[in-house]
């Protein structure tokens, strides 16, 4: 397939090369995710992959987690600053896990490879994964409560040359290494990394060695371009104006205030101008979100409102925008603590969601039921090493025509761990795993269920608790009720004690950990609901007939 | 005495009868009867009977693949189903692995499960991980749930309880009460079904054994009683997903095992091919209507995986319903010849919706309006309209020609030929993505094997894929048209078993690994009585998926017979690490392993193997193979993309062996036209097939 540079690349052509790239970023997390080991990676698939060109411009994302969507681009010219591309050789690796430069959070390592064709640097691959833990006050490197700055998160790797010649470089992991919780599987899961990036690159020569050097930039500027005008098309379909939405997180911790959660879109012509700076401050506390992290999902939620149908990329980078105040909670500065900040993602989507609800009300829902992500694991009076990491998804909002989805994960899109996972590989077991009745929202189209999960500690332990909606409930949109709020409950010698929504708390063998997830909100008004809707529901035990009666004044039909 | 394969498909039924003595074959085809699927058969039989001056006796043994579970499943259309399961966990069947199929879609739901909510009862029990018990099981409690379900008129009922693979007791004893309680139903326990663990993949698989089992049950009795009553008596077999043959009552008590019945032969009989040409690394490739499915032979055997997705959404992998059973290995994508063609963002996309057969590709003149990949094969000149399916079909090469202009040569600025150029180009750039998936992505290196290409489009498209992945040869089969059937007659009887352990692989675990076989073993012992009527010539292979500890995807590796000392533990240890290498590229000697899954199977082999060579050499034919030329679109050759040149056209049933044609080529036969491109040579085999040598030179 050799082909002359031309500026005019054919469709063909074009439509080839972009799948090709595509295709690329997807191999790249295969490789990922079979060779990783810990459940993040490969059952919660909590990793991403990307492909940039020579200037640093991304150019093709894998399809996994968009926690980096907006995020990889701005890792990948940190990166670049510090190792300029003449000190890069063929099979080095650049690593950092910093949360300003990275994802947020120092559980997020970014690894970025470059790929060389005939001694010429042509790109860059990078992935990125969640570690399972990477030292710090607490298992898992995710606590909130008593964690204040971010020196007490765990080890910080600023960006550092990790591989040469394809090998990790021994010295530097041993540091790494000495500083987590579980080093077997941080290493497993770095050695998967550096395999992706290895696999990436390979294809990418390959590609580029076929089409020509000059030919890809040709073909990468178009691609740029062609997105940039398709989501400019898009975002010019919306509605002009400034629309704005205020929500709350519970607190930051037992005893601390609400977290304001406010944004301002604007949409301007063909650009769009997402603006959390009236949010709170940033916070004492580790669930502080770094600009790349505001980034990341503040793009996604603009994506899916506005029907992105478009591969994230530079072009599309041009046409949406995610500001927030230097300062504040969704734009924090070193050394805010960011551990939890995972917690966060759920409500920058339902921030933007709500907001546009008041340009466009048919493609946005009511709010999600929000997600729970504890880690369990030992303590020093445990008999064991382990971390029990834990994915919890309840259901969606409500939307126009349709109730919200039952038990599926929003936002980022993981897959939950088995029961028969977590009980072979921990010293717990599952007490239950169900869906909650009565709690989705009411509304014409009623809100998902929340979802409650009990799980019974035999090891002494310390909790992390990652969740939100203990306080304010996940609204409902035109006229749709709020769905029920989140409970985690204790349950110790009998007694049933109420936990805050991210508190850190020791257990003693014996302790059931109740997670009780909130209802996702409705839309449109309960009365407008259909009664066949209510039966069905009655019918398959998604509300009881006290629920109904409550939420619907539904009353069964007399004579039956 | 003879041998009789059928498979009914879709749109025909398709049958070959093998004469034992020189083991020639008939082949032929009829159109399927939609809805009593045993009619066609019985009127296929009798002609064939009178025809050939055969009398029923003389039929020693009926082979049969069907799509009849697959389509239950597909269409929702399987019984009404009740699931008993452990007390706290109603909704593990409903609440699946939780991800949504497509990230960037908020919109697109999970897939729609077998069963309602309401059809899940919870019994009072609870076994640990370890298998001991946490909780009795509360007999009264399922009792009254038995009188429930059988109040209900449940037809079929699933029985799923955590860590019933550790340990089954409660599972048989409920079990055993429904049977008792519910006379009318049939019970389907996942310690039977399939005691592997992951509660989700077990609770759909037995579901879906129960759904489809009353089902299976009457399709494989009047089946048999049809072909009985014209004085068949014939021991009757069933081809699973695995490419094994099972008797009927074991079809019919696991028939989730006959889900991926039809394609599993069809990859049998490449098998076989590569067997009589003396190749034993093969890439399959069948490209049909909807959809492309590709797989792999390794070593000569076609590569089973431990687990089959059905009813993906999308093509997508994790959003369908997965099933523990063994599987060949096949990636199913949405690119055949009637997936449709559109333009977005200056792009041509092509699938994965498809025309179908109805209303099918613009040029079949059946009401069909969109562009398809047919409507561009036909207009880049490779089909030719006067001889398709044989000459039983004329096509519209004007329809198509304008179908491809306003779709997508106008938006794009483009001529007819560069868009139809474009629409077959972006359909191989799809498929060469899931080849490499296949191929690379799982270990198998493209330029070590042979691409064999059937389908009604596989051979349009097998060289421009061979040549995008470096594949040196391509294989176009004879009969290729009936594959499946063929492939049924070269199947052997096959059982296997899987059960979970998680056991460290290493020397001190020689004891629990051999209890773990001698309970495989038991069961298939238990099975086997309904295959096989002596046990006498069952070959046994081993197999364990392992891996590091830790770590949550498994690979399943072959395992060595013999007695299990610590030999057996290196030799296991040593096979998973080179299967490692072979797919991630390294190994971590220091790591120890676990072995998870372990696998028996007991192989029953055929005592005489079908040679599928032997029907079609062409030694005597008189009239030269050169029918002609077309004008083709052969970019290949040089000039600008869509450039047309003089292709030669050549009758496949007139190619002589040792005769050797070089491209650019149109070789046709009556299901499908192969291309030959410039700088390629094919020729026919001793034994009959068509053989591509691809010229890897200069396509980089």
């Amino acid at each position: 397939m050799t082909m002359q540079a031309t500026k005019d690349v054919d469709p063909v052509t074009l439509t080839v090369v972009w799948n090709k790239l595509i295709s690329i970023t997807d191999e790249m997390g295969g490789a990922l995710r079979r060779t990783a080991f810990s459940e993040a990676v490969r059952e919660g698939e909590d990793f991403s992959t990307g492909l940039f060109d020579r200037h640093g411009r991304l150019m093709a994302q894998g399809n996994f987690t968009p926690g980096h969507l907006g995020a990889m681009p701005y890792v990948v010219g940190h990166l670049v600053k510090q190792f300029p591309p003449e000190t890069l050789r063929e099979g080095d690796t650049i690593c950092t896990n910093d949360s300003f430069l990275g994802g947020s959070h120092f559980p997020d390592f970014f690894m970025m490879t470059p790929i060389f064709l005939e001694g010429r640097l042509i790109g860059y691959v990078v992935n990125t994964a969640h570690h399972v833990d990477v030292g710090g006050a607490f298992p898992g490197s995710q606590a909130v409560q008593g964690v204040s700055e971010a020196y007490q998160e765990g080890i910080r790797v600023l960006p550092v040359r990790i591989g040469r010649n394809w090998q990790l470089d021994d010295d530097i992991v041993r540091i790494i290494l000495g500083n987590v919780r579980l080093p077997d599987k941080v290493l497993g899961d770095l050695k998967a990394q550096q395999n992706a990036n290895y696999v990436g690159c390979k294809r990418a020569e390959e590609l580029f060695a076929d089409v020509g050097v000059e030919m890809m930039d040709n073909i990468v500027e178009t691609i740029l371009d062609r997105s940039e005008a398709r989501a400019r098309e898009l975002i010019g379909a919306l509605p002009d104006g400034v629309y704005s939405f205020d929500d709350k997180l519970d607190d930051y911790g037992p005893g601390s205030p609400p977290v304001e959660v406010c944004v301002d879109i604007t949409i301007s012509g063909d650009t769009v101008t997402i603006d959390f700076s009236r949010s709170s401050d940033q916070v004492p506390a580790a669930l502080n979100c770094y600009i790349n992290y505001t980034r990341a999902y503040g793009m996604f939620a603009i994506r899916i409102i506005s029907e992105f149908d478009v591969p994230q990329n530079a072009g599309v980078e041009r046409v949406v925008k995610v500001i927030a105040r230097e300062g504040s909670f969704f734009n924090a500065t070193f050394p805010a603590a960011s551990g939890g900040r995972a917690s966060v993602q759920v409500r920058i989507f339902d921030a933007v969601n709500g907001a546009m609800s008041k340009a466009v009300p048919d493609k946005t829902r009511g709010a999600f039921t929000h997600w729970c992500n504890p880690n369990i694991g030992s303590n020093h009076k445990s008999k064991s090493r382990w971390v029990m990491y834990d994915l919890m998804f309840g259901g969606y909002g409500g939307r126009a025509g349709h109730d919200g989805e039952e038990g599926m994960a929003p936002v980022m899109n993981c897959a939950n761990i088995p029961v028969e996972v977590h009980e072979t590989n921990n010293p717990i077991l599952i007490r239950r795993l169900e869906y909650l009745p009565d709690t989705g929202g009411a509304g014409q189209f009623r809100g998902g269920c929340g979802l409650r999960k009990d799980v019974e500690i035999r090891d002494a332990a310390v909790v992390t608790l990652l969740a939100d909606r203990h306080k304010f409930p996940p609204y409902g949109l035109l006229g749709g009720q709020p769905g029920a709020l989140s409970r985690t409950v204790l349950m110790r010698d009998g007694q049933e004690q109420d936990l805050g929504s991210k508190e850190v708390r020791e257990l003693e063998p014996g302790d059931v950990l109740s997670f009780r997830l909130a209802g996702a909100g409705g839309y449109g008004p309960p009365e407008r609901r259909a009664r066949e809707s209510i039966e069905k529901d009655l019918r398959e035990g998604y509300i009881t007939p006290e629920g109904a009666h409550a939420a619907y004044g539904h009353t069964p039909e007399t004579g039956e | 005495m003879y041998r009789l394969a059928f498979d009914i498909g879709g749109t025909f039924t398709d049958f070959v009868l093998e004469d034992t003595r020189d083991h020639s074959l008939r082949l032929w085809k009829v159109p399927s009867s939609t809805g009593a699927p045993a009619d066609a058969v019985v009127t296929a039989l009798r002609d064939m009977l009178a025809d050939g001056g055969i009398v029923p006796g003389d039929i020693s043994a009926i082979l049969h693949a069907t799509t009849v579970a697959t389509n239950a499943i597909l269409e929702r259309k399987g019984a009404r189903t009740a699931l008993v399961t452990t007390r706290g966990f109603r909704d593990i069947a409903l609440l699946g692995r939780q991800k949504r199929p497509d990230t960037n879609d908020m919109n697109l739901g999970k897939q729609k499960p077998l069963l309602s909510r309401s059809d899940i009862f919870e019994v009072t029990e609870r076994i640990e991980a370890d298998g001991s018990v946490n909780t009795a099981l509360d007999t009264e409690e399922m009792d009254r749930i038995a009188e429930q379900i059988r109040d209900a008129g449940y037809k079929a009922i699933a029985v799923m309880f955590l860590h019933s693979y550790a340990n089954a007791a409660h599972e048989r004893d409920a079990g055993a009460r429904l049977a008792q309680l519910c006379p009318d139903a049939q019970v389907s326990l996942s310690c039977d079904v399939s005691p592997k663990y992951r509660e989700y993949e077990r609770v759909t698989t037995t579901s879906a054994n129960a759904y489809v089992q009353p089902i299976v049950h009457r399709y494989l009795e009047r089946l048999e009683g049809a072909v009985h009553s014209e004085g068949l008596s014939a021991e009757f077999q069933i081809m699973q997903s695995n490419g094994g043959l099972v008797s009927p009552s074991i079809a019919r008590a696991f028939p989730i095992r006959i889900v991926e019945s039809g394609p599993a032969a069809g990859v049998l009989m490449c098998a076989q091919l590569g067997r009589e040409e003396g190749l034993d690394h093969l890439l399959t490739f069948d490209m049909g209507g909807t959809t492309a499915k590709l797989g792999a032979i390794d070593f000569g055997e076609p590569s089973i995986v431990p687990t089959f997705e059905v009813d993906t959404i999308k093509f997508r992998k994790g959003s369908g319903l997965p099933l523990n059973i063994t599987a060949i290995e096949l990636l199913e994508i949405g690119a055949g010849g009637g997936s449709i063609a559109e333009t977005g963002m200056g792009l041509i996309r092509v699938g994965p919706a498809s025309a179908g057969a109805v209303p099918g590709p613009i040029c079949y003149g059946g009401g069909g309006t969109r562009a398809t990949i047919t409507d561009a094969n036909l207009a880049l000149g490779y089909l030719d309209p006067d001889y398709f399916n044989g000459g039983l079909m004329s096509l519209d090469l004007t329809a198509a020609e304008s179908g491809i202009y306003e779709q997508i040569a106008a938006p794009l600025g483009l001529s007819t030929p560069e868009a139809a150029w474009g629409v077959h180009s972006v359909a191989n750039s799809n498929m060469e993505r899931a080849m490499r998936v296949v191929s690379v992505e799982r270990g198998r290196d493209p330029r070590k094997h042979v691409l064999i290409a059937f389908g009604g489009a596989g051979p349009l498209h097998a060289t421009r894929l061979a040549r995008a992945l470096g594949v040196p040869r391509v294989m176009i089969p004879y009969g290729a048209g009936v594959g499946s059937a063929l492939g049924l007659l070269t199947a052997d009887k096959k059982l296997d078993n899987s059960l979970t352990r998680v056991l460290p692989l290493d020397a001190s675990q020689t004891s629990p690994i051999r209890e773990v076989f001698d309970h495989l073993r038991q069961r298939l012992d238990d099975e086997l009585r309904h295959v096989t009527g002596d046990g006498s010539g069952i070959v046994w292979r081993r197999g364990c998926s392992m891996r590091y500890r830790g770590q949550g995807y498994e690979l399943r590796v072959d395992l060595p017979d013999g007695e299990i000392d610590e030999g057996f533990v290196a030799a296991a240890k040593a096979a998973f690490e080179d299967a490692y290498r072979a797919n991630y590229g390294y190994v971590d000697s220091t790591a120890p392993i676990d072995g998870i899954d372990w696998h028996l199977m007991a192989v029953i082999p055929q005592a005489t193997p079908a040679s599928l060579g032997r029907m079609a050499s062409n030694a005597d034919v008189s009239e030269p193979a050169l029918k002609g030329t077309r004008k083709a679109c052969f970019p290949e050759a040089g000039g600008p993309p869509g450039n047309y040149v003089e292709a030669q056209v050549i009758d496949r049933y007139l190619m002589r062996p040792g005769e050797t044609f070089s491209g650019p080529a149109l070789i046709e036969e009556r299901e499908s036209t192969t291309v030959v491109l410039p700088g390629d040579t094919a020729h026919l085999t001793e034994t009959g097939h068509l053989m591509i040598e691809i010229n890897l030179e200069g396509t980089r």
